[in-house]
């Protein structure tokens, strides 16, 4: 797998990789047409789809206010959502479609199976936690949080800044690349020695996708409750 | 600058834009299709929800004030008939009262009347007497005397005397 090659073509100067633009381009049209085909006829007394829209918002709203103050949880709430319901769709994608091209770079696969869309996201998570905390407490409140409990602590608070970014990326990153990579192992074994190993492979494809699809939810949980416990802490001043 | 960390991958950073605008438009459509209607729908059933209970703790009250309000209206219809129907007894008494001594001054009145009659009566009727008995005195008297100068007729005049008395009686 890692000598696969990589389709990429470029524009205004920077280097895009096909995949993770086709990729990110279906999950923003899957995103879309589920929030757009479930939000038609609003009512009082929810039907169908809008109970289901609605059951998704009170669920990323519940992880935010697992951390975040009640008072502060309507502001993140549209963030928290969209984050959401991009990681896991992204996370889920790769399990059902996988296109490569003859030559075998990928075109279609989980976004999130590449650092860099989960770095982004990583990086957006930070940038929305400064943020936060500026607009919460001001400039001078909020840096001098790294100075807290003393003033010695300033190299580990902005260490911790980028170990944050890090491991929220990576991990996301780590089970769903793996989970892929492994996926398309139990296949190269499938049709390795024909009926006899595609007979035992089969089985454990669909187990090992079931338990991704398991992975990939549990992923997109996790990284929009680390996300807002990162933004909570950006939230108060340190004692 | 960190591909080489990374197993067989490799970092294109047009692709972070890519999904930092990607993320951004996806944040605003969802906001204009779902977000925005759907939470004001949520926020409107939840003020709604509230108001419903906030109205019907209203009514509940408002229940309760009307019942007491009855039960009060009702106590107070009941002393309202106790004191007419006292009333009305203690009216009943006084002219029943009125009514009997009324009764009983007449009947006094009435009594009175018939005895003054009746000794009025009574007294014209010895004073007729008297003057009968006077003139039946009178009367013998002077028969008798009549009888006394002939001497020998004490018969007849007995007789006539009789006879005068039996037409007096008669008369």
């Amino acid at each position: 797998m890692s000598d696969d090659p990589v389709s990429t073509f470029q524009f205004l100067g920077l280097t895009f990789s096909t995949a993770n633009v086709v990729s990110g381009l279906v999950v923003f049209v899957l995103i879309v047409a589920v929030v757009f085909f479930t939000s038609r006829k609003l009512a009082m007394k929810p039907t169908k789809g809008q109970n289901f829209l609605e059951w998704l918002i009170d669920f990323t709203n519940g992880i935010l206010k697992g951390s975040i103050s009640a008072g502060d949880v309507g502001k993140f709430g549209l963030w928290g959502f969209t984050l959401f319901m991009f990681l896991f769709i992204s996370n889920e994608l790769g399990l059902f479609i996988q296109v490569a091209t003859r030559g075998g770079a990928a075109i279609v696969r989980s976004p999130t199976s590449d650092p860099i869309a989960t770095l982004t996201f990583s990086l957006m998570t930070m940038m929305v936690a400064q943020f936060a905390g500026v607009w919460k407490l001001g400039y001078k409140r909020h840096f001098t949080n790294y100075l807290k409990p003393f003033v010695f602590w300033l190299p580990i608070s902005i260490f911790e800044e980028f170990t944050n970014f890090l491991t929220l990326g990576l991990r996301i990153f780590g089970v769903i690349f793996s989970g892929e990579m492994l996926l398309g192992v139990i296949w190269d074994l499938a049709v390795s020695h024909g009926i006899a190993t595609m007979v035992v492979a089969i089985p454990i494809e669909m187990i090992w996708q079931g338990f991704s699809l398991f992975l990939g939810a549990i992923q997109a949980f996790v990284f929009v409750t680390l996300s807002s416990v990162y933004i909570s802490q950006k939230l108060e001043v340190e004692e | 600058m960190l591909s080489h960390l990374m197993i067989g991958q490799t970092l294109y950073f047009g692709d972070s834009l890519f999904y930092i605008v990607t993320f951004l438009l996806l944040m605003w459509i969802v906001k204009i299709f779902a977000w925005g209607p759907v939470t004001k729908m949520m926020q409107d059933r939840a003020d709604k929800i509230s108001n419903d209970i906030d109205s019907a703790e209203k009514s509940r009250t408002d229940a309760a004030g009307l019942v007491q309000q009855r039960q009060a209206a009702l106590a107070n219809s009941r002393s309202e008939a106790q004191t007419i129907v006292s009333d009305a007894k203690t009216n009943g008494q006084q002219q029943r009262e009125q009514i009997v001594t009324q009764a009983q001054t007449d009947v006094q009145t009435m009594k009175q009347n018939a005895q003054k009659d009746i000794e009025q009566e009574r007294q014209d009727a010895l004073s007729n007497a008297r003057d009968d008995v006077a003139d039946l005195s009178i009367e013998i008297a002077s028969k008798i005397i009549q009888r006394e100068l002939k001497g020998d007729d004490q018969k007849a005049l007995i007789d006539s005397y009789i006879e005068g008395l039996g037409k007096q009686h008669e008369s």
